[in-house]
C-alpha cells in the first residue's frame, strides 16, 4: 500500500481528532461526571490510534493506546478524573500534537514518549490495585489456562478490537493448528486455513506472521485470534477436513480470558504496540474491524457535517473562471436584446438566474467559520490561567461567524496576542479580585458578529481595566509623545498610546507579554487587512478590544464612476456621501479648493488632476459631482464627472510589476471585459 | 553543437527579435487597455488576461525607439519571468523557430539603437537574417523603471 497517497489524509484527520479532543477534554474539565463527553473523547482516541497504527506511526498509536486506556476506565466508571488525570492527559495531547507536527514537516513522527505513558500507567496501575479488576482476571487465567502460555502473543491493540467485536455481538476464538510431520506444502495448508477463516470473519492477529507462515518459516504449529461467524463445532470440522492437519485446538475468548491475555503485556505495550504496523497484512483486517464498531456510536452521536477538504488554489481558479463567465453573460444580454428573439431572451435570463446564484455559492466556498481560529483559544487560556495561577473562564459566542478563508489565515497570530495580553495585563490575580470584591474567577468573552460588510471580534474581560496615569507617564518615559503633546489628550486618545511601538506597562517582564512587542504589532497587522482596532477600557472595571474586519479581501462593494472616457471603482466603507457642488460655491483657501459641508470646511480634491485624466477637465463645468470620502475622522471631497452606480467589484492585483502606484489600490473586471482601478481614497486624504 | 532552442519570432519595425517559447505564455491581439497613471510612459496600463489583470509595456517606448500607431499585425506577448508577468506590445508575431545556442554570438554594444545589456546575443539564421534575442530579466528590470519615473518627475 503506497502510504503517501494516504498522508494529507492523515495529517487533516488526526488534526481534526486532536482538536476534538482538546476541546472535549476542557468541556469534560469543567463538567468531569458527564459520560457522553468521555464517550467521544475515547472515540476520537480510537480512531486515532487506528489510523497511526495504520500508517505505521507507532509511537503515536502507542501513546494515544495509553490514554485510551485510561480513558477507558473511566468511561466504565472505573476511575473518576481527578487533575492529575487532566494534566498527564494533556500532556499526552501535546505529545501527540508535536508528533503530528513532525509528520507535517516530513518527520518520522518518532518522539520520546516513556515519561508520560509512565505516569499514564501509574493512573491505569493505582486503579488495578484499588478497583474490582483483579478478581475477575483470576478465573479467567483458570478458564483458559492453554491460552495463558501464548498470552505475550497479543498486545493491547489488538486485543481490544476482540473487545469491541463482543461487544458488537460477534464471537473471537483462539484457534491452534498443527500439520502432520509428513506435511509438504507446510504454507499452502497454511492457506488453506487462513482462507477457511477470512471467508468466515476477520484474523486479527496470527503467529507467526501471516509473511512467515506463506515463507514457510515455521515448525508444525501456528496459532490465530479470529473473529468468526461460524461456531466453536463448526470451525473445528471445518479446519480439520483440510488434509495434513494433525490437531486442531478452537478456544472461544470472552472478555474475562481475554482481559487475562492482555495484562500480562500491559507494561510492554509501547513495544508490542509495533506488530500491527510492522505486519501490514495484519493491520488491514484490524482496521475494517474497527470499522463498524466505530459507526454504531457516532450515528447516535447526531448528525456529523460532511465535508469534503478542498485546495485554495482551484477555488481561487474557479473563481477566477467564474468572473470570465460573468463577464461572458453580460456580452450575451446585451446581444440578445438586440437580437430580439423570445427563445433567446429567456434562455439568457435563466443563465442570468442561474449565474447569479452560483457568484452566491461561489462567494461563500470561501468563507470560513471563525472557529477555525477560535477553536484552539480555550486550552491556551486554560494553560495561560494554570500557570499565572489566576481562575480564569473563557466564554466564546459567534462561533460560527464566517469570514473569507484569506482574513481567517491572517486574524490569528494578533487575536493570540489580544488574549494573552487579556490573561496577563487584564485579569487580576485571585487575591486582588477579592480584594477589589470581585468573584474569584475573571472572565474573558470573545464575541464574533457580522454588522454591516464588516465582521466585529472582541475581546473582554472584567480585569484591571487601563491606569490612564500609568500610560500616560509611560508613553513620555518611552519617547512615544512629548509632555506637552501628553496634556492634550483625550481619555480615548490615551487609551490608544497602548497601541504604540515599543510601549508595555507591564512592571516586569514575564513569559506571557509585556516585552513591548505586541499589540502594535497586532494594530499594524489589523490595518494591513483593512480593519481597524480600538479599546475600550474603565479602569477597575475591565477592557474591552474591538477588532473590526472586512467580510472579504476578495471582493467589495464599490461605487463605479466615470472621468471622461475612463472607468474607476470607490470602495463603499470610504464613501459618506454623493452630491453636486456648484463652481460658484467653491472656496480657495491658500491656494487650495476647499467647500462647505455639514458646517466644516472640507478640502475638494480634483481626481481627474491626481489621476492625469487625458479627456476630462471638471474646470470647465458649472455644476460638478462629488464623492465625500473619510479617512478616521478626516474628510475630503473627490471631483467626478459622473456616477455609474454601486457594485460589488471582485478584487485584483496589478502584479508584481506594477507595485505602489500612487491613490490606486487594484484593480478589477468590470461587466464589459474591461479593467477597472480602484481608488484608494486614504491617499486623497492628507 | 549546442542545445537546440525554441524561439518565437517578433518584430520591430525592420529588426528581428526573438524570445525563448517557454517564457512566453500567450500571444493576444490587442484588446482595450486600461492606463494607469503616473506610471512611466512605455507602460500602456493593463489588460484583462481571461480573469487576470496584466500589465502592458510597449517594447518600442521601453527600448526608447519612435513608438508608432498600432497595426493589426500588433500583437501582445505575454512573458513570465520569475514572478513577473508582462504584456509586449510588438508590431508582429507570427513564427517560431529553432536556433542553435552556438549560433548565438555575444551583441555588440548597440544594436539598432538598443543597448546590450538588454540583449542575449545575435543569432545568424542564414540568408543574411539576423535574430536578436532579448534579455528579458534586464528588460523587465524594475530598479531602472523607477530611476526612469523619477528622471521624468
Amino acid at each position: 500500500m503506497d502510504m503517501n497517497a494516504y498522508l494529507s489524509m492523515f495529517i487533516d484527520e488526526s488534526n481534526d481528532h486532536l482538536q476534538s479532543l482538546n476541546e472535549n477534554l476542557l468541556q469534560l474539565e469543567s463538567d468531569p461526571d458527564d459520560l457522553s463527553i468521555v464517550q467521544s473523547i475515547f472515540r476520537s482516541a480510537h480512531t486515532l490510534k487506528g489510523m497511526s497504527a495504520t500508517m505505521g506511526f507507532e509511537d503515536l498509536a502507542a501513546l494515544t493506546h495509553e490514554m485510551e486506556n485510561v480513558l477507558d476506565l473511566v468511561r466504565n466508571s472505573k476511575l473518576k478524573m481527578d487533575s492529575f488525570i487532566f494534566d498527564t492527559l494533556f500532556k499526552g495531547l501535546d505529545a501527540l500534537e508535536a508528533m503530528v507536527q513532525d509528520i507535517v514537516e516530513g518527520g518520522t513522527g518518532k518522539a520520546d514518549v516513556t515519561s508520560i505513558v509512565a505516569s499514564l500507567q501509574t493512573i491505569m496501575k493505582s486503579d488495578y490495585k484499588s478497583g474490582d479488576a483483579s478478581p475477575t482476571t483470576v478465573p479467567a487465567a483458570a478458564a483458559a489456562p492453554s491460552i495463558s502460555t501464548n498470552a505475550a502473543l497479543l498486545d493491547q491493540f489488538q486485543s481490544s478490537i476482540l473487545l469491541q467485536s463482543m461487544e458488537s455481538g460477534h464471537q473471537p476464538f483462539f484457534i491452534q493448528v498443527s500439520l502432520e510431520e509428513t506435511c509438504v506444502l507446510k504454507a499452502a495448508r497454511a492457506y488453506m486455513v487462513f482462507d477457511l477463516l477470512e471467508r468466515n470473519g476477520e484474523i486479527v492477529k496470527s503467529d507467526p506472521a501471516v509473511q512467515d507462515l506463506e515463507q514457510e518459516k515455521f515448525d508444525r504449529s501456528f496459532s490465530i485470534f479470529t473473529i468468526s461467524s461460524l461456531k466453536e463445532s463448526e470451525l473445528m470440522e471445518q479446519i480439520g477436513n483440510i488434509s495434513e492437519i494433525a490437531t486442531v485446538q478452537v478456544t472461544p475468548l470472552d472478555p474475562e480470558s481475554l482481559a487475562a491475555l492482555t495484562t500480562a503485556p500491559a507494561a510492554a505495550a509501547v513495544e508490542t504496540i509495533s506488530a500491527p504496523a510492522a505486519a501490514p497484512a495484519a493491520a488491514s483486517p484490524v482496521k475494517q474491524a474497527a470499522e463498524p464498531a466505530k459507526k454504531s456510536p457516532q450515528a447516535s452521536g447526531g448528525a456529523v457535517a460532511r465535508t469534503i477538504r478542498v485546495d485554495i488554489d482551484r477555488l481561487d481558479t474557479l473563481m477566477n473562471l467564474f468572473s470570465e463567465l460573468l463577464i461572458d453573460r453580460v456580452r450575451l444580454e446585451q446581444l440578445a436584446s438586440e437580437v430580439k428573439r423570445n427563445d433567446l431572451t429567456e434562455t439568457v435570463e435563466h443563465m442570468a438566474r442561474v449565474s447569479s446564484d452560483l457568484q452566491n455559492i461561489v462567494l461563500k466556498l470561501r468563507m470560513v467559520p471563525v472557529d477555525s481560529v477560535f477553536n484552539r483559544f480555550p486550552r491556551m487560556i486554560r494553560d495561560l490561567a494554570k500557570s499565572l495561577d489566576k481562575k480564569i473562564e473563557l466564554v466564546i459566542t459567534g462561533a460560527d461567524t464566517e469570514l473569507d478563508r484569506t482574513v481567517i489565515d491572517e486574524i490569528g497570530d494578533p487575536l493570540v496576542h489580544l488574549l494573552r495580553n487579556s490573561v496577563d495585563h487584564g485579569i487580576e490575580t485571585i487575591a486582588d479580585r477579592i480584594a477589589a470584591g470581585k468573584p474569584e474567577t475573571g472572565t474573558i468573552h470573545l464575541r464574533a458578529y457580522h454588522s454591516g460588510n464588516h465582521v466585529f471580534i472582541e475581546v473582554e474581560e472584567d480585569g484591571n481595566g487601563i491606569n490612564q496615569e500609568k500610560v500616560l507617564k509611560i508613553a513620555i518615559k518611552n519617547g512615544v509623545l512629548t509632555e506637552e503633546a501628553g496634556r492634550n489628550l483625550t481619555p480615548d486618545e490615551i487609551n490608544m498610546l497602548i497601541f504604540a511601538p515599543g510601549f508595555s506597562t507591564a512592571d516586569k517582564i514575564s513569559d506571557i507579554s509585556g516585552r513591548g512587542v505586541g499589540l502594535d504589532v497586532v494594530k499594524t497587522k489589523i490595518t494591513s487587512l483593512g480593519g481597524n482596532v480600538t479599546v475600550d477600557s474603565v479602569y477597575g472595571r475591565g477592557t474591552k478590544f474591538s477588532v473590526q474586519l472586512p467580510l472579504t479581501l476578495s471582493i467589495i462593494s464599490a461605487m463605479l464612476i466615470k472621468l471622461g472616457s475612463e472607468k474607476y471603482a470607490i470602495p463603499l466603507t470610504s464613501i459618506v456621501e454623493t452630491g453636486i457642488v456648484k463652481r460658484a460655491d467653491i472656496l480657495q483657501v491658500h491656494g487650495n479648493q476647499m467647500i462647505q459641508f455639514r458646517n466644516s470646511i472640507i478640502p475638494l480634491v480634483s481626481l481627474s488632476r491626481v489621476l492625469e485624466s487625458p479627456d476630462y477637465d471638471e474646470s470647465t463645468e458649472v455644476e460638478t459631482e462629488i464623492i465625500v470620502i473619510r479617512k478616521g475622522e478626516k474628510w475630503a471631497a473627490i471631483m467626478v464627472d459622473e456616477f455609474i452606480g454601486q457594485s460589488e467589484i471582485v478584487l485584483k492585483t496589478l502584479g508584481q510589476y506594477l507595485t505602489h502606484i500612487h491613490a490606486i489600490s487594484g484593480a478589477t473586471i468590470l461587466g464589459d471585459g474591461q479593467v477597472a482601478l480602484i481608488i484608494d481614497p486614504n491617499a486623497l486624504i492628507k | 553543437m549546442g542545445e537546440e532552442l525554441k524561439v518565437i519570432v517578433f518584430a520591430l519595425g525592420k529588426e528581428e527579435y526573438g524570445i525563448e517559447v517557454d517564457k512566453v505564455r500567450t500571444i493576444e491581439r490587442l484588446s482595450p487597455i486600461t492606463r494607469v497613471p503616473k506610471t512611466a510612459s512605455f507602460i500602456k496600463g493593463v489588460i484583462n488576461l481571461r480573469g487576470i489583470v496584466v500589465p502592458v509595456i510597449d517594447l518600442r517606448g521601453r527600448f526608447n525607439l519612435s513608438e508608432t500607431e498600432h497595426t493589426e499585425h500588433s500583437r501582445i506577448i505575454v512573458v513570465a519571468v520569475a514572478d513577473l508577468e508582462v504584456g509586449f506590445i510588438v508590431d508582429s508575431a507570427n513564427d517560431v523557430i529553432d536556433i542553435d545556442t552556438d549560433m548565438i554570438d555575444s551583441p555588440p554594444e548597440i544594436v539598432g539603437g538598443i543597448k546590450a545589456k538588454y540583449l542575449r546575443g545575435i543569432a545568424k539564421l542564414g540568408e543574411g537574417r539576423l535574430l536578436i534575442m532579448l534579455n528579458l530579466s534586464e528588460v523587465l528590470n524594475k530598479n531602472e523603471i523607477i530611476q526612469l519615473e523619477q528622471l521624468e518627475v
